[in-house]
């Protein structure tokens, strides 16, 4: 027996719920529902949808597992100059011309749009000893988006590999989980790799989505005007554990990172960001994967965390995002892009 | 149809629809509650979970068809006020044990003796390790939720569901020793010597 099947068998003869108790909290949930009470509950479920929505984007990136804190003082823009700095709401706002001009490629019928994503996620483990050790890994992977979007899309998604250790003790924790995991296969555990296959992006259960909305309708509907997006983002976030500016921002990458966005809102979301309090110009030669652009970034977590997005200025592209620890972090040393994700769009004749 | 979904949402324009929920889903959340904590703990926790469950119906992941982990997460957060039942049940169960098997144990006894003692072996681990790692085991073993289920009940990505279980297990193999508990005995070695904390 192994020590599921043994944990399976601890408790099981608990009997089922008596007749009478299920009935009474029937009735209390009924005279609640009739005395039409609706407000939610402070913290409620928003956080949680928000970490889900992180997770289920298409090339979902490192996935913070850091709580922020509030941003410092120095970070935010003068008072009485809300918005980026003025540097970088001249970036955000010549990128956005930029996207408006170079318009999406065409995509014709029986033809894909390819995104090319390369995402690399941290793992961090704490250990009972209060130590913890971090590791990356990087997966590739390959959206193909049919000209009918509501038509099957296809993701390739190749296996994770870890591919920076932060210490011989990251790398031995690794090894041990890889090894128990080998030992210990378990039925459940979802496939991470692979072909997926889905109508209209919906590769689980149900659609991709941007901004609680299910992506495809996002595109269509989301305002194309800066402030009212941005207020939407606001508004669409709540209080989420990050400050409002840079969860606004990391919402805004969230979803460029897709790489199915539209030029014209693509645009509106660089100027939603221009309006962000915070926004800074946090590096003009950055580089992602290999590719060169203008990095913007925001500051969280009192300043040891910062959010950016990669832009080419020249077409306008965002070519990536990243997190940037800017002190050390649990096992994630300073000054490492921790989680990142590039993304590189084409047009294909087939897919897999 | 008549999924969980679907039930909520009309509950949205019609909440007295919400009960079906209610009457679907009660007495597995009672069921589990109890496991974990006894059934005087249950009581609550399960008419709390769907009080709940109504006040935040926006909190519900909409691309979602089965309500359960949604349910499970909000009586897993409801237990956490109840620790202490559940460290005095598993504090029980961990000091139940007989003797370990023994050299006195005949033949026919011996069995219930080393599943008693498992047992009493497994309430300590469940004790002592984190609070995160138990709730993420108890999920995936007793409220057979699915990895993805997990990961939507306690707000976590799927990979850190993963970790947790990884953990979990480990520390419930390293506690269970040194009794061989699988075919793979040659190897049992090398787990139990693996870090505890690991």
């Amino acid at each position: 027996m192994d020590d599921l099947q043994l944990l399976r068998g601890m408790r099981s003869d608990v009997g089922s719920a008596p007749q009478a108790t299920l009935a009474r909290g029937r009735k209390q949930l009924l005279s609640r529902i009739d005395a039409g009470t609706g407000g939610g509950m402070p913290d409620g479920g928003s956080r949680r949808r928000r970490t889900v929505t992180r997770r289920v984007l298409l090339a979902s990136a490192a996935a913070a597992v850091l709580v922020g804190g509030i941003v410092v003082a120095d970070v935010v823009a003068p008072a009485g100059k809300p918005g980026a700095t003025a540097e970088a709401a001249e970036v955000l706002n010549n990128a956005a011309a930029a996207a408006i001009k170079a318009s999406d490629p065409v995509v014709k019928p029986g033809q894909y749009l390819k995104v090319d994503t390369r995402a690399v996620y941290s793992h961090q483990v704490s250990r009972s000893n209060g130590t913890t050790v971090a590791w990356l890994a990087t997966q590739d992977s390959q959206l193909y988006v049919p000209a009918d979007k509501s038509g099957e899309w296809v993701w390739n998604r190749t296996p994770r590999v870890p591919t920076t250790f932060f210490g011989q003790e990251a790398k031995a924790e690794y090894q041990n989980q890889e090894a128990f995991r080998e030992k210990n296969p378990d039925p459940r555990e979802p496939r991470l790799d692979g072909i997926f296959r889905g109508r209209a992006g919906a590769f689980y259960d149900s659609p991709p989505q941007i901004m609680g909305t299910p992506l495809l309708e996002a595109i269509r509907t989301l305002p194309r005007d800066p402030r009212k997006l941005l207020d939407l983002i606001y508004e669409k976030n709540g209080d989420k554990g990050q400050t409002p500016e840079s969860q606004a921002l990391t919402t805004i990458a969230d979803s460029l990172r897709t790489g199915v966005i539209p030029a014209d809102l693509r645009a509106a979301m660089y100027k939603a960001a221009a309006l962000i309090p915070g926004v800074v110009v946090a590096d003009k030669q950055a580089t992602l994967d290999g590719r060169k652009g203008i990095a913007l970034g925001i500051h969280w977590a009192e300043g040891k965390i910062r959010q950016d997005i990669i832009i080419d200025p020249g077409t306008g592209l965002m070519i990536g995002e990243r997190m940037v620890s800017l002190a050390a972090l649990d096992g994630i040393p300073a000054n490492t892009a921790f989680g990142w994700t590039a993304v590189k769009t084409s047009v294909v004749d087939s897919a897999p | 149809m008549n999924t969980d979904r679907d039930i909520i949402r009309r509950s949205r324009d019609r909440p007295a629809e919400f009960a079906a929920l209610y009457d679907r889903h009660a007495s597995v959340i009672y069921r589990y509650a109890a496991r974990r904590a006894g059934d005087f703990v249950a009581d609550d926790v399960t008419s709390e979970t769907f009080l709940v469950a109504f006040e935040c119906l926006d909190s519900f992941d909409e691309r979602r068809e089965d309500a359960r982990p949604w349910l499970f997460g909000i009586a897993t957060n409801l237990l956490r006020r109840h620790h202490r039942a559940e460290a005095r049940l598993l504090k029980a169960a961990a000091r139940s044990a007989p003797r370990e098997a023994g050299a006195d144990s005949t033949e026919g006894i011996a069995a219930q003796v080393d599943a008693a003692a498992a047992m009493a072996k497994l309430a300590k681990c469940l004790k002592a390790m984190p609070a995160i790692d138990r709730d993420t085991l108890l999920l995936y073993a007793w409220a057979d939720l699915s990895y993805e289920g997990i990961a939507d009940a306690m707000g976590v990505p799927v990979g850190t569901v993963r970790s947790r279980l990884n953990r979990a297990r480990r520390i419930l193999r390293t506690g269970l020793g040194p009794e061989p508990l699988d075919e793979t005995e040659n190897e049992h070695g090398r787990l139990a010597a693996a870090p505890r904390d690991a």
